[in-house]
């Protein structure tokens, strides 16, 4: 017997397509072959991991069916194995990964409704946060609010997308009309997600205060976000973008730029 | 070492829930006659509604947390931070039991997410006891260790499974978590006498038992049992159940179904199932103290 961690190595390489002698070299058969004991294992392994996808990008698996999704996953998991213990947290880069799956190209709007779904699931399981008092920046002085950054809430997530990725997703929920016709053409969306209460939710945003919040997520300052704003609508309306931001309690922390803004 | 009888507060000497997500609501609504409610610690390592649903359950039920992914037989050790989160989760839930597998899942930084099978060599034992230490350390509390469900045998393995887990109990003092389907199942698997194995388990160390329904798989002609948790206990793992009791004595008691899950009902039923044979236990128990 080689010592515990080569021989854990060596079945790891098993379970993950790897060769498998190594692995069974040590293992009895017991009235059946040693592969096939190491395979009920492997079984177990892939079954748990895909049923793990199911359940976090259930509209995905709607859009290209079960079967098929069951191949991706075996694909993904092989290549992007868990790299942590909690299954909720698993497949941040299933999103990326569709993107660059062959078989997946014709679909060119999956990737982005995988992660609208991603997004819901940290929405779901994120840390629960006390918002920020708006009176703690009011204290501030003036001039330094160009340099201030914002933590946002961390079930939030900003998305755009090409595709009407929200239609999509609504009309591939269970209880959805199953006459609900697509137009794939009507354009993309600009979505936030967060939770509210116990619930997941997301909704479309105008593009300027998307491009502020997306900056402020990004831990840019007040100057650059309102930056990024402008460039998206010169009739950005920050007092009342900030106005919004507080009284949908998003912002939870904030701090201060070392870079300056105006240089 | 930390742990030892002394330590050992318990879950109740009755039958609890494996409490899973279908039925969150239903038992936050109804509060169903349920002794204790257990549920799967990496379920609960992040924020949420799924954390604030404990939160509303622990003023009506004692909580068991089962952990599935510390990994105690991974020769590279428990990830730190992965305690971290379960000793926080403690402290939010108190649960009454903290328990984990003997087994392992991750090798260089892949989780696998499953309970993989142990030799049980002298190699092994040190590790799982450096490893046990080490987590009933970090949590500050004693742990229970459960017997994994087996379908395989390692060529090298020399000591027996109940022996492996009386000497890790005996060494580092944690608790022994005693899974009737995983011992029919293995035995079964792997041609033991499942009754054997229970007589040979460290009495005072069992402080919980499981019990969960198994399928049966066709490989190659040979029937394998699958510790799949979907159905009712069979009749044959009530039997051993019984038997176990009448060794250790009543202990508090799980019934599992973690797929193909039924109505709350349903899973309600099997507890009291459990809870009948606990009660003969009991009477057994007072009838001895008398005699």
């Amino acid at each position: 017997m080689p010592p515990l961690r080569e021989m854990q190595a060596t079945f790891c390489d098993a379970l993950l397509g790897g060769p498998v002698d190594p692995a069974v070299m040590h293992v009895l058969g017991d009235g059946l072959t040693p592969e096939a004991r190491v395979d009920i294992y492997r079984h177990h392994v892939f079954t748990t991991l895909t049923a793990a996808l199911q359940a976090t990008f259930p509209v995905v698996c709607r859009l290209v069916h079960e079967r098929f999704f069951g191949y991706a996953a075996d694909q993904y998991i092989r290549a992007h194995p868990p790299t942590g213990p909690c299954l909720f947290e698993y497949g941040s880069s299933f999103p990326a990964f569709l993107a660059g799956f062959e078989p997946c190209r014709p679909l060119q709007y999956l990737p982005d409704v995988a992660q609208l779904e991603w997004a819901l699931n940290v929405a779901t399981h994120a840390d629960e946060k006390v918002p920020l008092d708006l009176a703690k920046i009011s204290r501030l002085p003036v001039e330094d609010l160009p340099r201030l950054t914002l933590r946002l809430d961390p079930s939030v997530s900003l998305l755009t997308s090409a595709w009407p990725i929200a239609q999509i997703w609504r009309a591939n929920q269970l209880d959805a009309d199953a006459n609900a016709r697509v137009d794939l053409a009507s354009g993309g969306v600009f979505l936030e997600v967060r939770r509210l209460g116990d619930d997941a939710v997301f909704r479309p945003l105008d593009p300027a205060p998307h491009a502020f919040r997306s900056a402020l997520s990004r831990q840019c300052c007040l100057a650059e976000a309102t930056g990024a704003a402008f460039e998206s609508d010169n009739a950005f309306d920050l007092p009342q973008a900030l106005r919004d931001l507080f009284a949908e309690r998003l912002a939870v922390d904030y701090g201060m730029s070392s870079l300056d803004p105006t240089a | 070492m930390i742990g030892g009888d002394a330590d050992r507060v318990g879950a109740p000497a009755a039958a609890g829930i494996g409490l899973r997500a279908p039925h969150v609501h239903e038992v936050i609504d109804t509060r169903p006659p349920t002794a204790w409610l257990e549920v799967h610690a990496e379920n609960y390592l992040g924020g949420g509604p799924a954390l604030r649903s404990l939160d509303q359950l622990r003023p009506s039920y004692p909580i068991s947390l089962h952990a599935v992914g510390l990994s105690l037989g991974t020769a590279d050790g428990p990830n730190p931070r992965h305690l971290e989160r379960l000793a926080a989760l403690i402290g939010r839930v108190e649960p009454v039991l903290v328990s984990e597998h003997l087994s392992w899942s991750i090798a260089g930084g892949v989780y696998f997410n499953h309970l993989l099978p142990l030799p049980y060599t002298d190699e092994s034992l040190a590790l799982l006891c450096r490893n046990v230490d080490q987590t009933q350390i970090a949590l500050g509390r004693q742990i229970l260790i459960e017997n994994p469900s087996s379908y395989l045998r390692f060529r090298d393995s020399p000591i027996p499974e109940p022996e492996f887990l009386a000497e890790l109990a005996r060494r580092t003092g944690c608790g022994l978590l005693c899974d009737v389907n995983n011992i029919y199942v293995s035995a079964h698997n792997l041609g033991f006498d499942a009754m054997v194995y229970v007589d040979a388990l460290p009495r005072a160390s069992v402080g919980e038992i499981h019990v969960a329904g198994h399928a049966r798989n066709d490989a190659d002609g040979l029937t394998i049992l699958i510790d799949d948790h979907g159905s009712r206990v069979s009749p044959d793992v009530w039997q051993l159940y019984a038997h176990a009791l009448s060794r250790f004595g009543p202990v508090a008691t799980l019934v599992e179904w973690d797929t193909d899950i039924p109505t709350l009902d349903t899973l309600l039923a099997e507890a009291c199932v459990a809870d009948g044979l606990l009660y003969g236990a009991r009477l057994r128990t007072s009838h001895a103290a008398i005699a």
